[in-house]
């Protein structure tokens, strides 16, 4: 059986083809995860195999879930010791979303506790690592579903985004991650974060695959009174459509970033410019604004919303948080406390509007904006600890896209000197995940990504 | 980084951790004293920025009036047994709490 | 000459009866159930569940606005306000901050008027059952959707709390939007007190610099005895020259006495902010409008029209409206009355007095058809088959024995006949008309 490396796309193919049955493909992906993940940690959780098969646009497709989608009478932690033995009696849209279209939960996967950091070092059950070096962090907060796209312990994998969580750990791991706009994929049954800033969304490693699963999990859901009710787009088909684009660059995106990132992103800037798109330059807002932005309100959902975990009718009781979930919740009270709000959070709303508006603005001049998705590659694991306000600061390039609420994709654009992975970041407008997708789809048929995710899994051959 | 150092006292974390419903111990209490005034100085860069008659923003979907119509069926009902199955202290369908004055 | 001067604000909760809960589908009809089945992920407040707004529960919010007088904020949100208890599921409670959905109303009673600060929605807690030595929670009253009324601190006795009160459990009876039962717990009241020792007689005195809140209340005699013992509480305190603590005070009906349950130090920080699930809520003037159209015709309305187009007396009037049903039940029967013309006009000038009288006086059961009133009514109002042998027989006993009043009669004093009229009734033993009884006396006095 040549398995190894084929994206969903092409298994689907493969077991419509019958050169094996949906069974074997689950057994192919269980027995990687039984031989790899005391080496990454990546899954928490395992699900049951099911006998039966699949019908729909994923049918028999095993996929990852990041532990923070209920999966009712699969246990659902967060990676936290609060829910260590919690079995949600639900599941979410997501979730429904994925068994509907056919698609086999192989298991839950690890992450950042309360998807609180940029590492998976939070976790109350160990850190995950970076299958390119696993004295590396493998990012965060979705670091489990990266590490294990990265290992190719499974085809696809569902993250969820605050800010970064997504994009960070996906370019860490040199693979796929795409964060939909909000609104865009239904948040009912995801342990809430940032409730206004929180959006699941897929690992992958293809563009196509990517598209493929924003097709079965996003629209609208009459259980989240946030989801919007904009048509779904045929993102599989409109992002095969020959495009030329504007392509808008700031500078303010540009700064404080490693050299080894800069230059792999200036020579896809090139690639894109060799392929007829137009290079724009644009001015934004400084994302340490929205560093600002994304901090406060954050942090006041957060301790808003951890406020339910009181052991009662679920899990372990308050004495059970750990070290960061702590800090930001007490955090989020002051800053909602009486007499500090309107400088803090009323502030951090208004700035919020200012960003929006400058990315609208931007949006009538060019089609997407791209970036580095990080200033630098994957850090060592240690590092985070250390500075507790170092996550924000590493997110920097994603809050921007965060706090407004506009999509980004992270796309692998090579590998840096210490052969870890660069990654690349596509901003979109509101709702059109279908041109940041095309541009990828672009670039990955140009390049292969220079191999990054071929690399990432050759080296877990067995 | 700012220039200004906010200062937070022993009370005023002892205060937040009441606030929160969360017991800290005196290592803790030093620890965020620092931290927190850390990520507050951070944030004090937004005073850069004019924000005079700038709306907020709560929300950004642009969406209003979303409800659901009064009798619809639901479909998410709980048994009791299912209610309490994930608490570790219950009774006959209840769950059950240190006695509240 | 200086007086004490009671300073009282409320603050009334209202259950409302709508099918579902306030942000999920479960039912709302909690009363009595066993404990815990009428819970799903939302109103158990398990991660990751949403809360959706229930569209009825805002539309009767804002009715029961505009029933008191309030403005309709055309823009509003729903906050979330933070404390713990067992019985707050999620920690907050999705209520409204700083735009509620209406505000700035007023309700006269009488010849006073009692301003509304504001009429706001949120959600109702799960239930706690105390126990020996450990507390019981049930979340099938969690999330049901209650409207909190906040009036002005315009009442300054509580012989007025009790009218305001009674006369708004009226109103919202009217809605039909909550059983307003205060045994079951769907309305709750808590008066918040404060009092002026020496009150110069100004009319808009400064407020005390202080109030004491009395919860845990479910009647409204024990609210005026609450307020009655908070008053002489806190002038007790007062004439010592002391301020009486900010605190709020639960109530124990038993020994009729108020007792402190949570002093202002560990008054709470709510830290309130709009609720990032629910998108806000924007009326055009044409969708308001829209609401207003189930607003039905309030008493103080209806007490109004029926002095003006019926006639009733004042408080006729007042009783016959102070339950919607009977004041329905009252004009269909006037109506029905339409059908049984020819009758005489003043007759039917008299008619709807007739038929308050026989509703007030339970002297028709108004659990029959009109028709069945009317035909009941008719035959109370029809004259009465007299027996003409015996009433002559009377009459002269009657005549005869009264000489005074037949003289005074015939001198011109006309009472005398109502004198005479009456003994010759409680001769008859009632069984006379009273017309025919007056007719015939005049017939032989004046021979
Ligand atoms: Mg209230
Ligand atoms: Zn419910």
């Amino acid at each position: 059986m040549d398995i190894l490396g084929k994206s969903a796309v092409e298994l689907l193919e493969s077991l419509k083809k019958k050169e094996f049955s949906e069974k074997e493909l689950f057994a192919y992906f269980h027995k990687r995860i039984e031989r790899y993940n005391s080496k990454f940690n990546a899954f928490l959780t395992l699900a049951e195999s099911t006998d039966e098969n699949h019908e729909g646009p994923l049918g028999g497709i095993p996929f990852a879930m990041k532990d923070n989608f209920c999966t009712k009478g699969v246990r659902t932690t967060a990676s936290s010791k609060v829910l260590e033995h919690f079995i949600p009696p639900y599941d979410s849209t997501v979730t429904i979303r994925m068994n509907q279209s056919g698609a086999v939960l192989q298991g839950k996967t690890n992450m950042d506790a309360w998807a609180h950091g940029s590492s998976t070092e939070t976790s109350d059950f160990g850190p995950s690592k970076n299958p390119w070096n696993t004295d590396r962090a493998p990012g965060g907060s979705s670091g489990g579903s990266a590490a294990a796209i990265s290992a190719y312990l499974s085809p696809i994998a569902i993250g969820s985004e605050t800010a970064g969580s997504i994009r960070q750990p996906a370019a860490w791991c040199g693979v796929v991650g795409l964060k939909p706009t909000y609104g865009r994929v239904p948040r009912y049954g995801v342990v809430a974060m940032g409730s206004s800033l929180d959006c699941p969304g897929p690992m992958t490693i293809t563009a196509e695959d990517a598209a493929l699963v924003l097709e079965v999990i996003a629209g609208n859901d009459s259980y989240d009174a946030t989801s919007s009710p904009v048509p779904v787009g045929s993102y599989r088909k409109e992002m095969k459509k020959k495009r030329k684009m504007t392509i808008g660059i700031a500078d303010e995106y540009m700064e404080n970033i490693s050299d080894d990132v800069k230059k792999r992103v200036d020579e896809a800037i090139e690639i894109f410019k060799k392929q007829g798109h137009t290079i724009k330059k644009v001015k934004l807002i400084s994302p340490k604004y929205a560093i600002s932005v994304y901090t406060i309100i954050q942090r006041a959902e957060v301790s808003s919303n951890l406020a339910r975990y009181d052991g009662i009718r679920y899990g372990n009781d308050r004495t059970h948080f750990g070290q960061e979930a702590k800090r930001r919740i007490m955090l989020g009270a002051y800053t909602l406390s009486y007499g500090y709000y309107d400088a803090f959070y009323k502030k951090a709303q208004q700035v919020r509007t200012l960003i929006i508006e400058d990315f609208k603005r931007v949006f009538n001049e060019v089609d997407v904006i791209v970036s580095p998705t990080t200033p630098v590659t994957a850090l060592k694991l240690g590092e985070f600890e250390k500075y507790p306000f170092f996550g924000e600061v590493m997110d920097i390039l994603n809050e921007g896209a965060a706090v407004s609420g506009i999509p980004a994709i992270n796309i692998p654009c090579g590998l840096d000197s210490q052969k870890l992975p660069v990654g690349l970041q596509i901003m979109g407008n509101y709702f059109d995940e279908s041109t940041i997708l095309n541009l990828a789809y672009q670039f990955e048929k140009e390049t292969n990504y220079f191999d990054v995710i071929k690399k990432g899994f050759e080296r877990y051959k067995e | 980084m700012s220039s200004t150092h906010t200062k937070l006292s022993k009370s005023d974390i002892l205060h937040l951790a009441k606030l929160a419903n969360l017991s800290i111990s005196d290592a803790e209490i030093s620890k965020y004293e620092s931290q927190l005034a850390e990520t507050i100085d951070y944030v004090e860069n937004m005073k850069e920025l004019d924000t005079k008659g700038v709306a907020v923003t709560s929300q950004t979907t642009d969406l209003t009036n979303i409800f659901f119509d009064d009798g619809l069926v639901n479909n998410r009902a709980l048994t009791s047994e299912e209610a309490v199955a994930n608490s570790k202290t219950k009774q006959n369908g209840y769950f059950k709490v240190k006695k509240i004055m | 000459m200086k007086q004490q001067y009671p300073v009282i604000g409320l603050e009334i909760h209202v259950e409302l009866k709508t099918d579902s809960k306030m942000f999920c589908q479960c039912s709302a009809d909690y009363f009595g159930k066993k404990p815990n089945t009428h819970v799903c992920p939302v109103c158990l407040g398990m991660p990751g569940a949403l809360p959706v707004p229930n569209r009825q529960a805002i539309e009767w919010a804002i009715l029961i606005g505009k029933a008191l007088g309030c403005t309709i904020n055309k823009i509003s949100k729903f906050d979330r306000k933070h404390y713990f208890y067992p019985d707050l599921p999620k920690g907050y409670q999705i209520s409204q901050y700083d735009e509620p959905f209406c505000v700035n109303g007023a309700v006269a009673i009488k010849e006073k008027t009692f301003r509304i600060h504001r009429v706001h929605l949120e959600e109702d807690t799960g239930k706690l059952i105390h126990g020996e030595n450990k507390t019981l929670v049930d979340f099938n009253r969690s999330s049901v959707p209650l409207v909190e009324i906040v009036t002005e601190p315009d009442f300054h006795n509580s012989d007025d709390v009790r009218a305001f009160l009674e006369e708004l459990q009226v109103i919202i009876r009217y809605l039909n939007v909550s059983d307003a039962d205060m045994e079951k717990g769907s309305m709750r009241l808590e008066p918040n007190i404060s009092l002026i020792l020496n009150h110069d007689g100004s009319p808009d005195p400064e407020l005390p610099k202080y109030k004491v809140e009395v919860k845990n209340i479910n009647s409204f005699r024990y609210v005026k005895d609450a307020i009655e013992y908070e008053l002489k509480r806190q002038a007790e305190i007062l004439e010592t020259g002391e301020l009486p603590p900010q605190e709020t005070r639960g109530y124990n009906e038993t020994k009729g006495i108020t007792y402190s349950q949570r002093s202002k130090e560990d008054a709470h920080d709510y830290r309130y902010f709009p609720e990032p699930d629910i998108p806000p809520i924007v009326f055009t003037e044409k969708q308001l409008e829209q609401i207003f159209e189930s607003l039905p015709e309030l008493p103080g309305e209806k007490i109004i029209r029926y002095k003006t187009q019926y006639k009733l007396r004042p408080q006729d009037a007042f009783i016959i409206t102070r339950n919607r049903t009977t004041a329905d039940y009252f004009e269909h029967v006037v109506h029905e009355f339409e059908k049984h013309r020819p009758v005489s006009n003043h007759e039917v000038e008299d008619i709807p007095q007739k038929v308050a009288n026989y509703i007030i006086n339970k002297k028709i059961p108004v659990d029959v058809s009109a028709e069945e009133f009317v035909r009941q009514a008719l035959e109370l109002m029809a004259p009465k088959q007299t027996d003409t042998k015996l009433l002559d027989e009377m009459i002269a006993k009657v005549v005869g024995a009264n000489p005074k009043a037949v003289e005074d009669y015939n001198k011109g004093k006309q009472n005398s006949i109502m004198f005479l009229m009456g003994q010759v009734m409680k001769e008859m033993k009632g069984k006379a008309d009273a017309q025919t009884v007056k007719n015939e006396l005049i017939k032989i006095l004046s021979k």
